[in-house]
């Protein structure tokens, strides 16, 4: 009992690796749950993993079978799991087959063995696999009501927690007073997406606790079923405050115009066309970090880490001795269907495990790219709560992204995303003198001033150089076909302070 | 495997003359296989199995030709082939007359049932379960033979 005198309700852990956060904390003791989704949906997983994670010989664990899969080959299976401990069989976790009763006698029989059973064995968790099958047979909806209705109170009264497993159809929902009596409603798809297949789970009902809303994606690996929460493993997590401190690009020019460097906890979007540089600029912000003691994570979309270290080392930036100590993760996260949620989840837990106050996503297109179809739909609002997410945590972002050069625009992204950024760096080409050089500027910095100079650089062994002083003697620059401010065309001379060499 | 049924077959020919001196030693441990699987895989999933067990002894047994697996997964017809547990009696002889010998086809069959166990489930499993069925026996991994042979 609580001070209140409230009844506590005992939170058991799911053994499902996110879905304990999915459903508040845990699954409610005692309750009575369904677990429903078409067939290779993962429900017998799930009920496994909780099994396996709960069931002990004092309170063992009984799974009734009822036709469907033969148990002798659902454990086949299911033994291939990491999460499947066969020294808990059977005195922890007994299998026992319902199928004869079912097919030979009515619901009353049924529920006297499952009775008797449980009264033999005193278990914390029920598992019917499957419930749908258990009562397939023509009954009346009274009979059926009756069952379910006596089955739940025995299964309560006698404290164990409890799920059946049925593959129920989205729209039984209205109409089947299983779905009234349960307590939770576990719902898993499986919904192909052009060439991916995603699956998804909801939480659809469950009585008293604060179960996260929506669709979570999961994924069912060698270790069971995985679930990502739509809140990234942070509910409850109070943003931290805001910071005053400044992260350098360790490009001298550069941090001067930003005011001293990016302020820590921001999220900047580095913007430019093909071969600008984005990449590299990228690359000098995590090697700074690196070199002032901020461990850093890279998240790789188009190569993989030891290219993405190898091109590093070519700029005379070391990342190999990091990656060694511990300091530096690539990730490179695999390509076509993953979930931004799966996505953050891998971030986080590399975040978490590095102390890593530096991220760069290089790039937004190749992320996106890395989704599932149905992922991509949703990219914008699942990059606001990726940011919103990894930014309160005190994470420093730096995302590079391509944009469609054009002599006529001056776009900031192709995501319409800009909104979500702190601060913004414009990378872009410009034609002068015949050449096309290259020109810097920062748009917009959310937590203070900076300078609003364009700044020519160039891409050398040493990364990204910014040339001389601001270019004063041009009128649209940031359209790519500047004018001389003396009303000509680009002139040979524009540059000659900024000690760029002139080709002949 | 084989090595495993026989001390199956051993330990029950023990027990039976302490207790059911009629019941023959392959009889009473396939019953307590049939008990212990058909609580889990029900009583269709335990006669599948033990037909398959039948079909691949008898290959072996010829003797077994004559035993049938019922509906409900019991064993008929084995009091004819297998009337006592002695393994060595009379054993040379009936192998040159090609016979099989005495309490050596139930060994088969058990071995069989214990190979298909092996295959499914696996080592740990299948132990897991003859435990249970023999909670007072014990059992050395080494013995399975890792399902290799039967």
């Amino acid at each position: 009992m609580t001070t209140e005198g409230k009844v506590e309700i005992n939170k058991l852990p799911t053994g499902v690796p996110g879905l304990d956060e999915i459903v508040g904390g845990g699954l409610p003791e005692f309750s009575f749950n369904i677990i429903a989704g078409a067939p290779g949906s993962g429900k017998t997983t799930l009920a496994h993993q909780f099994v396996f994670a709960n069931a002990t010989p004092e309170r063992p664990a009984l799974y009734f079978t009822v036709l469907g899969e033969s148990s002798i080959k659902m454990l086949r299976y299911q033994q291939q799991y990491t999460f499947f401990d066969p020294a808990k069989l059977p005195g922890a976790i007994r299998f026992i087959n319902l199928s004869q009763v079912v097919l030979e006698q009515d619901l009353g029989a049924v529920l006297k063995e499952i009775t008797d059973e449980v009264e033999k064995a005193n278990p914390a968790v029920v598992v019917v696999d499957s419930f749908r099958t258990m009562v397939r047979k023509p009954q009346s909806d009274m009979e059926l009501q009756s069952f379910i209705q006596r089955l739940a109170l025995f299964l309560a009264s006698w404290q164990a927690t409890t799920f059946l497993i049925g593959e129920y159809a989205e729209d039984e929902l209205r109409d089947n007073p299983i779905f009234t009596v349960a307590d939770g409603l576990f719902w898993l798809r499986q919904t192909p997406e052009r060439n991916s297949i995603v699956r998804k789970l909801q939480i659809i009902k469950l009585r008293g606790q604060d179960s996260v809303p929506g669709l979570h994606t999961f994924r069912i690996t060698d270790a069971g079923v995985q679930a990502f929460s739509r809140t990234f493993g942070l509910t409850g997590h109070v943003k931290d405050p805001p910071s005053h401190r400044r992260l350098c690009f360790g490009i001298p020019e550069l941090d001067k115009m930003l005011g001293g460097g990016v302020r820590e906890g921001d999220s900047v979007l580095v913007a430019g066309s093909s071969g600008t540089g984005k990449s590299v600029l990228a690359t000098q912000f995590i090697a700074e970090g690196i070199r002032q003691g901020e461990p850093g994570i890279v998240a790789v979309f188009e190569e993989r880490p030891q290219a993405y270290a190898e091109r590093a080392s070519s700029l005379g930036l070391d990342l190999e001795t990091p990656r060694k100590d511990g300091k530096l993760k690539i990730l490179y996260l695999r390509p076509l269907d993953l979930s931004v949620d799966e996505t953050m989840h891998s971030i986080l837990d590399s975040v978490q495990k590095i102390g890593a106050k530096r991220l760069v996503i290089d790039s937004l297109a190749g992320f996106e790219m890395a989704l599932s179809p149905g992922f991509r739909a949703d990219f914008r609002e699942s990059l606001y709560r990726m940011i919103f997410a990894l930014t309160g945590i005190g994470v420093t972002i730096l995302s590079t992204v391509e944009v469609d050069e054009s002599f006529t625009e001056f776009p900031f992204s192709t995501y319409s995303i800009s909104f979500l950024t702190d601060d913004i760096i414009r990378l872009r080409y410009v034609s002068i003198d015949g050449q096309l050089r290259k020109i810097m500027v920062v748009i917009k910095m959310r937590g203070g001033n900076h300078a609003k100079d364009i700044r020519e650089y160039e891409i050398t062994s040493k990364g990204v150089v910014i040339l001389g002083k601001r270019l004063t003697n041009y009128q649209g620059l940031i359209s790519g076909i500047p004018k001389h401010s003396d009303g000509s065309g680009a002139q040979e001379d524009a540059l000659q302070d900024s000690g760029v060499e002139k080709n002949s | 495997m084989r090595d495993l049924a026989l001390r199956l077959l051993t330990y029950e020919a023990v027990a039976d003359k302490d207790s059911r001196p009629m019941e023959s030693a392959t009889l009473r441990a396939y019953e307590k296989l049939r008990q212990s699987l058909v609580s889990f895989a029900g009583a269709a999933g335990f006669q599948s199995l033990a037909s398959r067990a039948l079909v691949l002894a008898q290959t072996e047994a010829p003797g077994l030709c004559a035993v049938q697996v019922t509906v409900d997964g019991a064993l008929k017809g084995l009091g004819d082939v297998d009337p006592q547990t002695n393994m060595n009696k009379d054993q040379a002889g009936n192998q040159q007359a090609g016979e099989d010998p005495p309490g050596e086809a139930g060994a088969i069959l058990i071995a069989r049932i214990l190979g298909l166990l092996l295959t499914f489930l696996g080592e740990a499993l299948t132990l897991s379960l003859l435990r249970n069925a023999w909670p007072d026996a014990t059992f050395d991994d080494r013995n399975s033979g890792n399902g290799r042979r039967a």
